[in-house]
C-alpha cells in the first residue's frame, strides 16, 4: 500500500534560513505519526507545507501514491489535508456555527439559512465528541474547545489527514487527555496523523512513528518503540544533554533581597507573605489563575490596586511603577515575552537598553556605541546567539529571546529577578541553557523569584517553593521535600500528611 | 560569540549605504521623475540674456516646489512621529488656520510694532496655540482612550470652527515684516525665496535626530512597535503618546507662521485638506499606519513627491481638473512599490546571507 504522505527532497528557504533541506520521509496511512525537533528545526514549516499554507521550494509531496501540489489550504483541504493550529485560526468575532460553515454557509436565494448551519455545526461538533453551543462567540471559548472547533472543522471537511502543530502546548492537563482521546477515535476511523510536538511524554504515548528533524535536515524516521526519551532528545539536540538541570544550591543564602507582607489585591490574591535572600531562587507553584503571576506584577507596580508591605533590603518601599521597581533593582522577565517582553521590530540592542535608554544616553542624545558595549557585554555573559546586537527581536529564537529580556534586566543593575514561565516555548537545549543562567544568576549573588508550571524545573532549580493556590500561599516546600506529588496535592487542595500549611 | 565583528567595508560604503538606506526607493523615484520632467518640458529663452532654461529644471520652479513642499514636510515630519506612536493626527490642517488667524489677530490688535518684535510675537503666538491644542488632542486620546483618529477628527472641525468664529472667516493681514523674514532672499536673485526651503531642511534635520537619536525618539518607536512591552519596561506610555500629539501640533503651528508671514495674511480656510496630503506625505515616505515604523526624511521625501506630481502637472500642461486623480493614483502607486522594493532587497539581503557563511546562530 502506498504511504498516505510521502515527502522527497522537500526544501524551503526563509529570508536568512533554510527552514527545511532536502527532507524525506513517508508517513503510513492511519498512523500518528510524530515530528518532533527543537524550535527551528523546521517542524512547524513541513506541516504547514503539507496543508498549503505555505508553498515548498523544491520536493515532491504524494498522497496515496500521487503527487500533489497545494498552493493554498483550500486546496490542501479539497485534497483531504486539514491543520490544526497551535493558535486561533478562525474567526473570533463570528460564532461557532459560523466558523464551521464558513466555506459553504448554508443559504437560500443568497440568505444565510441559520436553522441549517447550526444543524450542520451540531453534526460536525457531534462527530468530534464536543459538547459545545454552536451559537457561542469563538471569542468566548477556552483554547481547548477552539481547538475542538478547529477539529470538528477539519473531520467535517472530510480530511484524511490531519497535522496538528504543538496542540497541548497551552492546554491544562485535563484538557490534554481529552485531546489524546479524541485522537485515538480519529485513529480508529483510519484518519492518518501528522503530530509535530516536542513533548516527550506525549510522544510515547500517542505516536506510532517518529520522525526527527534537525535544523532542517531529516535525522531520522523510526518506530516509537524502538527508541526512549533519552535517545529522541540525543537525535533533537544532536549531542548528549550532560545534564538535564544544574546543581546549584551549593552556597548559603545572603542578606535578605525582598520581603513581602500582607501583599493583597482584591479578586487576585491575599495576604501573600514571604522573604527573598541573596544566592536563592523562590519557587512559585500553582495552577493556572493561582495568582502567582499577578503577585509579580503587583511587585513590579503594574497593579495599582495591590496593598501590603514590601521591604527591599530591609527598607520599607511602594513600588507604583515598572520605574520605581527598576529603582529598586526588581527587574521582571514576564510570561508572554512577545507581547509583554519585547518589542519585536526594533533592535536587541535597543529592547535591551528600553528601560533605562536615559542612563546611556549624556543630555537625551542616544550614545549607540555604549548601547552596542552593554549589549554585548551582556550577550556575552548570558551566551546570548544573535548574529550581531543590530538583529530585529523578531529574528531571535525563543530562547535567546528570553535572555535577552533577561539581559535587560541585568544591565538595569536589577538584584531581585522575577522570571515567569522563562522556559515556556523553548526548546529543550534552550531551556538545559536557560536553566543553567538562572542556577549561575543565584550563585552570583542575585535573588531569583521563579515561577513556572512545569514542576521538575521547579523542584530542580528551587531552592524553596511557595505553593498558590486560589491566591493564597498554601504552603513553603522545602527543596529536599519537594516532589512532584506533593506539589500537585497542595496546587489541587488534596488532603495530604506532609503539608505544611 | 555574540558580535563577530561587522565586515570591513572602507571604499564603497557610502554609494552602498545610500542604496541600502530605506531612502533608496523614494530618492530614485524622485530623480527618475525629475528627470523625466526635465526631458519633458521643453525650454523657454530667457526675456534677458536670450539663454535657453529647461521649463522643469531651473531655480524659480525648483524653489518653488520647495516652498509648496515644506509646509507638508514640516507637518509631515510631526504627522511621521504620531504615525510611529501608532496613532494619527487628523487636526493638522485645522491647528493650522487656528494658529495663524490667532497670530494674525494677535498682531493687528498689537500694531503698530517694532518688526522684531512682531516677528518674536508671530511666532510665540502660533507656537502657543499649536501647543494648547496639542495638549488637548494628547490628553483625550491618552485620557479618553478613544481611538486618535475619532478624537482628532473631531477636533479638526473644533478648531476649524473655532478659526472660523474667532476671524469672523475674514482673511487677516499680517504685519510686512514678517514677510520680510519668510521671503528674505539671503543673497538670491530676485524673486527667489529660500527661508521655506531652509526652515524644511531644518525641521527634516531636527526630527531625523529627535527620532533616531534621542531617548525621547526611542520611546516613540517603542510604543509603537508594542506598547504592553514598554509598559512592562516602565516606559510612560501615556506620557510619551500625549508628546507626540504636542509635537504634530507645534509643527503644524511652526508651518502656519511660516505660510501667514510668506502669503502675507491668514484665513479660517487656511490649508484646508492638509492633514490628507500631510498623511499621505508620511505613508508615502514609508511610515507604517500600525506604528513602529518611519523616518523623518523620508515624509519629506514624501512630501516633495507629491509637489513635483503637482507640479508636473503643470509644467507638462496637463488639465490641472486630473491633479487629484493623479495625485491619488500615484499615491498608491508609490507606496505599493516601496512596499515590494523593500521586500525584495530583504529576501535578495536574505538570499546573500544565505550564500555566504552564516554567522552562529
Amino acid at each position: 500500500m502506498a504511504p498516505a504522505v510521502r515527502f522527497t527532497g522537500i526544501t524551503k528557504r526563509y529570508p536568512g534560513v533554510v527552514a527545511l533541506h532536502d527532507v524525506a520521509f513517508d508517513v503510513a496511512a492511519g498512523s500518528c505519526h510524530a515530528v518532533c525537533g527543537e524550535n527551528g528545526a523546521g517542524k512547524s514549516t513541513l506541516g504547514k507545507l503539507l496543508a498549503g499554507i505555505i508553498t515548498r521550494d523544491a520536493g515532491t509531496i504524494e498522497l496515496d501514491g500521487r503527487e500533489v501540489r497545494f498552493d493554498d489550504p483550500a486546496a490542501a483541504l479539497a485534497g483531504g489535508v486539514a491543520m490544526v493550529h497551535q493558535e486561533l485560526a478562525l474567526c473570533a468575532n463570528l460564532t461557532v456555527a459560523e466558523n464551521l460553515c464558513l466555506g459553504r454557509m448554508p443559504s437560500r436565494g443568497g440568505f444565510v439559512s441559520w436553522p441549517a448551519m447550526r444543524e450542520r455545526a451540531r453534526v460536525l461538533l457531534g462527530d468530534v465528541g464536543a459538547n459545545l453551543d454552536p451559537a457561542r462567540p469563538m471569542s468566548d471559548l477556552s483554547v481547548a474547545e477552539q481547538q475542538l472547533v478547529q477539529i470538528a472543522a477539519a473531520v467535517g471537511s472530510g480530511a484524511r489527514i490531519i497535522v496538528f502543530d504543538e496542540p497541548t502546548s497551552s492546554l491544562s492537563e485535563g484538557e490534554a487527555e481529552s485531546l489524546y482521546a479524541l485522537l485515538g477515535r480519529l485513529k480508529a476511523r483510519g484518519v492518518t496523523v501528522l503530530y509535530v510536538s516536542h513533548r516527550m511524554p506525549e510522544i510515547f504515548r500517542l505516536c506510532d512513528t517518529v520522525t526527527v528533524l534537525r535544523d532542517g535536515a531529516h535525522v531520522t524516521t523510526v518506530p516509537t518503540a524502538t527508541l526512549d526519551e533519552r535517545e529522541l532528545v540525543r537525535q533533537m539536540i544532536g549531542r548528549e544533554l550532560g545534564q538535564y538541570f544544574p546543581s546549584h544550591v551549593g552556597g548559603a543564602p545572603g542578606e535578605e533581597l525582598l520581603s513581602v507582607s500582607g501583599l493583597t489585591r482584591p479578586g487576585r490574591f491575599r495576604d501573600v507573605s514571604f522573604s527573598l535572600r541573596a544566592g536563592e531562587v523562590l519557587g512559585f507553584a500553582g495552577l493556572v489563575g493561582a495568582g502567582r503571576s499577578e503577585v509579580a506584577e503587583a511587585l513590579f507596580g503594574l497593579d495599582a490596586r495591590a496593598t501590603g508591605e514590601v521591604r527591599v533590603r530591609g527598607e520599607l518601599v511602594r513600588i507604583g511603577s515598572p520605574r520605581d521597581a527598576m529603582k529598586h533593582g526588581i527587574g521582571l522577565v514576564p510570561e508572554d515575552r512577545k507581547v509583554q517582553g519585547l518589542v519585536l521590530p526594533m533592535k536587541a540592542r535597543e529592547n535591551v537598553t528600553l528601560p533605562f535608554a536615559d542612563r546611556v544616553a549624556r543630555r537625551t542624545w542616544m550614545s549607540h556605541a555604549a548601547e552596542k558595549a552593554l549589549t554585548t557585554e551582556w550577550f556575552g555573559r548570558l551566551k546570548v546567539r544573535a548574529s550581531s546586537t543590530e538583529v530585529a527581536c523578531a529574528e531571535l529564537s525563543g530562547g535567546n529571546q528570553q535572555k535577552l529580556v533577561l539581559a535587560r534586566w541585568l544591565a538595569a543593575g536589577s538584584r531581585v529577578l522575577m522570571l515567569d514561565e522563562p522556559t515556556r516555548g523553548v526548546d529543550v537545549g534552550a531551556k538545559a541553557e536557560l536553566h543553567a543562567r538562572i542556577d549561575q544568576l543565584a550563585a552570583d549573588g542575585h535573588g531569583v523569584l521563579l515561577i513556572s508550571s512545569e514542576l521538575p524545573e521547579l523542584i530542580n532549580l528551587s531552592t524553596r517553593i511557595l505553593v498558590f493556590r486560589n491566591g493564597r500561599v498554601v504552603g513553603e516546600v522545602a527543596r529536599v521535600e519537594a516532589t512532584q506529588e506533593l506539589l500537585m496535592r497542595l496546587m489541587a487542595g488534596l488532603p495530604s500528611h506532609a503539608a505544611t500549611a | 560569540m555574540t558580535t563577530p565583528p561587522t565586515p570591513n567595508v572602507p571604499a564603497r560604503s557610502a554609494a552602498s549605504a545610500l542604496a541600502r538606506s530605506p531612502q533608496a526607493g523614494l530618492l530614485a523615484v524622485l530623480l527618475v521623475l525629475g528627470a523625466g520632467l526635465t526631458f519633458a518640458a521643453g525650454s523657454h529663452a530667457d526675456p534677458l540674456t536670450g539663454a535657453s532654461i529647461n521649463n522643469f529644471l531651473n531655480v524659480h520652479t525648483l524653489i518653488q516646489m520647495a516652498t509648496d513642499a515644506s509646509s507638508f514636510a514640516i507637518m509631515g515630519v510631526g504627522a511621521t512621529i504620531v504615525i510611529i506612536s501608532g496613532g494619527i493626527d487628523l487636526s493638522v490642517g485645522a491647528v493650522y488656520a487656528l494658529a495663524g488667524v490667532t497670530m494674525a489677530m494677535v498682531l493687528r490688535a498689537a500694531a503698530p510694532l517694532d518688526p522684531a518684535v512682531a516677528v518674536a510675537l508671530g511666532l510665540a503666538t502660533c507656537l502657543l496655540v499649536s501647543l494648547a491644542c496639542g495638549v488637548a488632542n494628547g490628553i483625550m486620546v491618552v485620557g479618553l482612550d478613544v481611538h486618535p483618529f475619532i478624537i482628532t477628527l473631531g477636533t479638526m472641525w473644533m478648531l476649524r470652527g473655532l478659526a472660523f468664529v474667532t476671524s469672523k472667516a475674514e482673511s487677516i493681514l499680517v504685519p510686512s515684516a514678517l514677510t520680510a523674514v519668510a521671503k528674505a532672499p539671503l543673497g538670491l536673485g530676485t524673486a527667489l525665496y529660500p527661508v521655506p526651503l531652509l526652515v524644511m531642511i531644518a525641521v527634516t534635520v531636527v526630527g531625523t535626530a529627535y527620532l533616531a537619536r534621542t531617548v525621547m525618539g526611542r520611546h516613540v518607536f517603542a510604543v509603537g512597535g508594542n506598547p504592553e512591552a514598554s509598559r512592562f519596561a516602565g516606559l510612560h506610555v501615556g506620557r510619551i503618546r500625549l508628546g507626540v500629539y504636542v509635537l504634530s501640533s507645534l509643527a503644524a503651528g511652526l508651518a502656519a507662521f511660516m505660510g501667514a508671514a510668506f502669503y502675507g495674511s491668514a484665513t479660517s480656510s487656511d490649508a484646508n485638506g492638509y492633514e490628507l496630503y500631510v498623511v499621505a506625505s508620511a505613508v508615502v515616505g514609508g511610515a507604517s499606519l500600525s506604528g513602529g515604523k518611519g523616518s523623518a526624511l523620508s515624509a519629506t521625501l514624501g512630501a516633495i513627491l507629491i509637489v513635483m506630481i503637482r507640479q508636473g502637472i503643470r509644467t507638462l500642461h496637463l488639465d490641472q481638473n486630473y491633479e487629484w486623480i493623479i495625485i491619488g493614483g500615484a499615491m498608491v502607486l508609490a507606496v505599493v512599490f516601496d512596499q515590494r522594493g523593500t521586500r525584495w532587497l530583504a529576501r535578495r539581503a536574505a538570499k546573500n546571507a544565505v550564500a555566504r557563511p552564516s554567522s552562529p546562530q
